[in-house]
């Protein structure tokens, strides 16, 4: 078959066509991916709430203005199987970290204390920075169980009592910010709304 | 124009050669070799024969088997870039971390691109920065020295553990706690040497007396290095005026840190600088801009090593910009057509 | 030419990464990790592939000056396929490749094969060309991040080999240059020893 020549309809009608197959393909795999896509992203959203506040079964979302900047940070309520409040897991972050932005979740109990705490997106220096990303080094476990009021969240060398990660002092920095931000907003809220 | 200006050949022959210079250039580092045994004992001394012995025989290696040539081991500039490393690197530095820097230096920085005399960048600077980058941990560790200002030339070489007691260097105290934390810090220490820090960069005395022996061996120009330490003084000075309580002096700049090795031992390498005394002027200036931009405002607590292979990277382009008159030609006339 | 040598040039003789040099961008960046570089490599078979089947049909009816376009729609197609597929199925996967995913879209080798191959061969060879081509990306990029991860953390497929640390430099991007200008000088050498 000879080639189709350049003409302007040919031109439009076969552009046209092309566009209307893909899009109609794309259009089916997105239907067929719609609902695993949105299973994993509640999956992540689930375990990541979990895991900094143990025994979830369902949390409620909602918005704090942040007590230090202007924005807003996540809240999340959460409950376990009897339906008690068990605590509340905050997304907080920093923008001044070694590559910029991190992003962690904490846990606070009804006291304030520290359940766990997750970094959940961190562009640090691999084998510096990026050792936070470890949930089981040093680092990430010594805030659990501690209550930012008498545990200041600042590496040792700036006066505070957190152990930085060795060589790592502005990502540690970053982290300790972040944790403060959550802590600070949490406080803000409990007067604010309790 | 002067006769007496580096011209494009004829030339007379001298009777300088590559190991005449390169020897020439051990033996000026030998004090600040000294002073750097006097200060970390047997560890400085290991790292250096380490460094040497690897550079040497990763370039046998790969001269013999990977580019089947005469072996250059002897015009020694593996030699003389296994001292430079040596002397770029903390004394604490683990053997595997000296070993692989060196082969980074003579395989990646010097072989690939052809041997000694094609090679862009300073093959021991190269080895640093890898270094630095690869171990970040390791290569900032400061042992701090074993002996005092006083008893400098008295205690001989200390065997003591080296490893034993670490501490902040003067530029890594300013990134961590600003212009305040280094106030108890005493240049004459850094100017004598008895300070915490990279191998060879410790002692200004030393190294100054290398670089005169240098110049008055004529291996070295005035141009690079005058020109590195002037501007990062100039350039330090404008800043230190703008705000004295977030920078530091400018002469503190001069002493601290690896300054002086960087502009009177590294940036002056011949094969890695421009040509001409205009080129060198521009080079130096250069670096020296850079080396306090970084300092100052970068992330990394010292920045001549980076300056320098940055300017590396220009000194083509310098070349181009200053080349040297022909012999025999002159300067054709302006508007030669009215 | 036979679909045997079809197939085998992109092995090695026209590695699109170590003699082409096409595609480098996403190679630099993925290529921390063996299992990075090798998963980055099945993405590209699947779209030149499939791509080069799809333009190779349709040769007759695109005409030439609407070739870049059409090729480009077609391309992004199957790019957006393997990015949601990844996304619901893989999403360990699609976050450590993410935002490489959908640049293969603007990756010169595929585009580079639909023009220089797929529009001027039949379907069946336009196939194998694809699938040849993409094995060798995925060799080339699953070498180098074997080869980077292996001196950057002392692992492969993330199996410690020794302990310690690795030169970290080989993670970042600087060591994927120096990385990738050895496997090229490699490759070059196993080529003329080949002729």
């Amino acid at each position: 078959m000879q080639k189709l020549k350049s003409t302007l309809p040919n031109m439009v009608i076969v552009l046209g066509l092309i566009a209307a197959i893909t899009s109609s393909l794309l259009a089916l795999v997105y239907i067929v991916t719609k609902e695993p896509i949105a299973k994993v992203q509640e999956t992540k959203l689930n375990k990541a709430i979990s895991d900094v506040v143990p025994g979830l079964d369902r949390f409620e979302e909602y918005k704090v203005k942040s007590a230090i900047g202007e924005d807003s940070l996540t809240f999340y309520k959460a409950f376990n199987k009897d339906g008690e409040y068990i605590g509340t897991a905050v997304k907080s972050y920093d923008n001044n970290g070694f590559n910029g932005y991190i992003e962690i979740i904490v846990g606070f109990d009804e006291n304030g204390n520290v359940i766990k705490d997750v970094p959940l997106k961190q562009g640090e220096t691999p084998g510096l920075g990026a050792k936070m990303a470890d949930t089981e080094s040093h680092f990430i476990t010594q805030w659990f169980g501690k209550n930012l009021s008498s545990f200041t969240p600042k590496v040792k060398k700036d006066g505070g009592d957190v152990d930085a990660i060795t060589a790592a002092t502005i990502s540690s920095r970053a982290y300790c910010r972040a944790m403060d931000l959550a802590y600070q907003t949490y406080l803000s809220q409990k007067g604010g709304n309790q | 124009m002067s006769l007496l200006n580096v011209s494009g050949s004829p030339h007379v022959h001298g009777r300088e050669s590559v190991s005449r210079i390169m020897l020439d250039v051990c033996l000026a580092l030998l004090p600040a070799i000294l002073v750097s045994l006097l200060c970390f004992g047997w560890g400085a001394l290991k790292v250096l024969l380490l460094s040497v012995a690897s550079c040497m025989f990763f370039e046998w290696c790969i001269e013999k088997f990977l580019m089947k040539r005469e072996s250059t081991l002897g015009d020694l500039s593996a030699v003389v870039t296994g001292i430079l490393l040596g002397l770029n690197v903390p004394s604490s530095l683990p053997w595997y971390c000296i070993v692989i820097g060196s082969l980074i230096a003579i395989g990646v920085a010097k072989m690939a691109f052809g041997g000694l005399g094609n090679n862009i960048f300073n093959p021991a600077l190269v080895g640093r920065a890898f270094l630095l980058i690869s171990f970040p941990v390791q290569m900032t560790l400061w042992p701090k020295p074993l002996v005092t200002r006083g008893s400098l030339f008295f205690n001989g070489i200390n065997s003591a553990d080296v490893d034993a007691l670490t501490g902040p260097t003067f530029l890594g105290a300013i990134k961590q706690g600003g212009v305040e934390a280094v106030s108890n810090f005493s240049i004459m220490d850094h100017f004598m040497g008895t300070v915490g820090g990279s191998i060879g960069e410790i002692s200004a005395l030393a190294l100054l007396v290398g670089g005169i022996f240098l110049l008055i061996r004529k291996v070295i120009t005035w141009h690079v290095p005058v020109a590195f330490l002037g501007s990062a003084f100039v350039f330090a000075g404008i800043l230190y005026l703008v705000n004295p309580a977030k920078f530091i002096a400018p002469h503190y700049h001069l002493v601290v840190g690896g300054m002086m090795l960087g502009a009177i031992f590294m940036a002056t390498d011949m094969v890695t600088s421009p040509m001409t005394a205009a080129g060198k002027l521009v080079f130096g200036a250069g670096c020296g801009l850079l080396t306090i931009l970084i300092r100052d405002f970068g992330s990394y607590p010292e920045g001549v090593s980076f300056a320098i292979l940055i300017m590396n990277a220009f000194v083509p382009l310098i070349n181009r910009g200053f080349k040297p008159h022909r012999f025999g030609v002159v300067k054709e006339v302006k508007n030669a057509k009215a | 030419m036979n679909q045997l040598q079809n197939f085998s040039k992109g092995l090695l003789r026209e590695n699109p990464i170590l003699v082409l040099v096409l595609g480098t961008c996403p190679t630099l960046a993925v290529t921390t990790s063996a299992i990075n570089g090798f998963s980055m490599g099945l993405a590209v078979t699947f779209v030149l592939a499939m791509s080069n089947m799809f333009i190779s049909l349709l040769k007759n009816f695109i005409s030439d000056d609407i070739r870049i376009p059409a090729f480009i729609v077609i391309i992004a197609t199957f790019v957006t396929i393997v990015d949601l597929s990844l996304q619901a199925y893989i999403p360990s996967l699609y976050e450590s490749l993410g935002l490489f995913i959908p640049l293969i879209v603007v990756n010169c080798i595929v585009l580079g094969r639909a023009e220089a191959f797929a529009s001027k061969n039949d379907v069946f060879s336009s196939i194998i060309d694809g699938l040849g081509m993409g094995i060798g990306y995925a060799i080339a990029l699953t070498v180098l991040g074997m080869l980077r991860e292996f001196l950057g953390t002392l692992s492969i497929f993330n199996y410690k080999i020794f302990s310690g640390d690795g030169a970290l430099m080989f993670i970042m991007a600087p060591g994927a240059f120096i990385c990738l200008g050895f496997l090229m000088a490699i490759a070059n050498m196993l080529v003329k020893k080949l002729k």
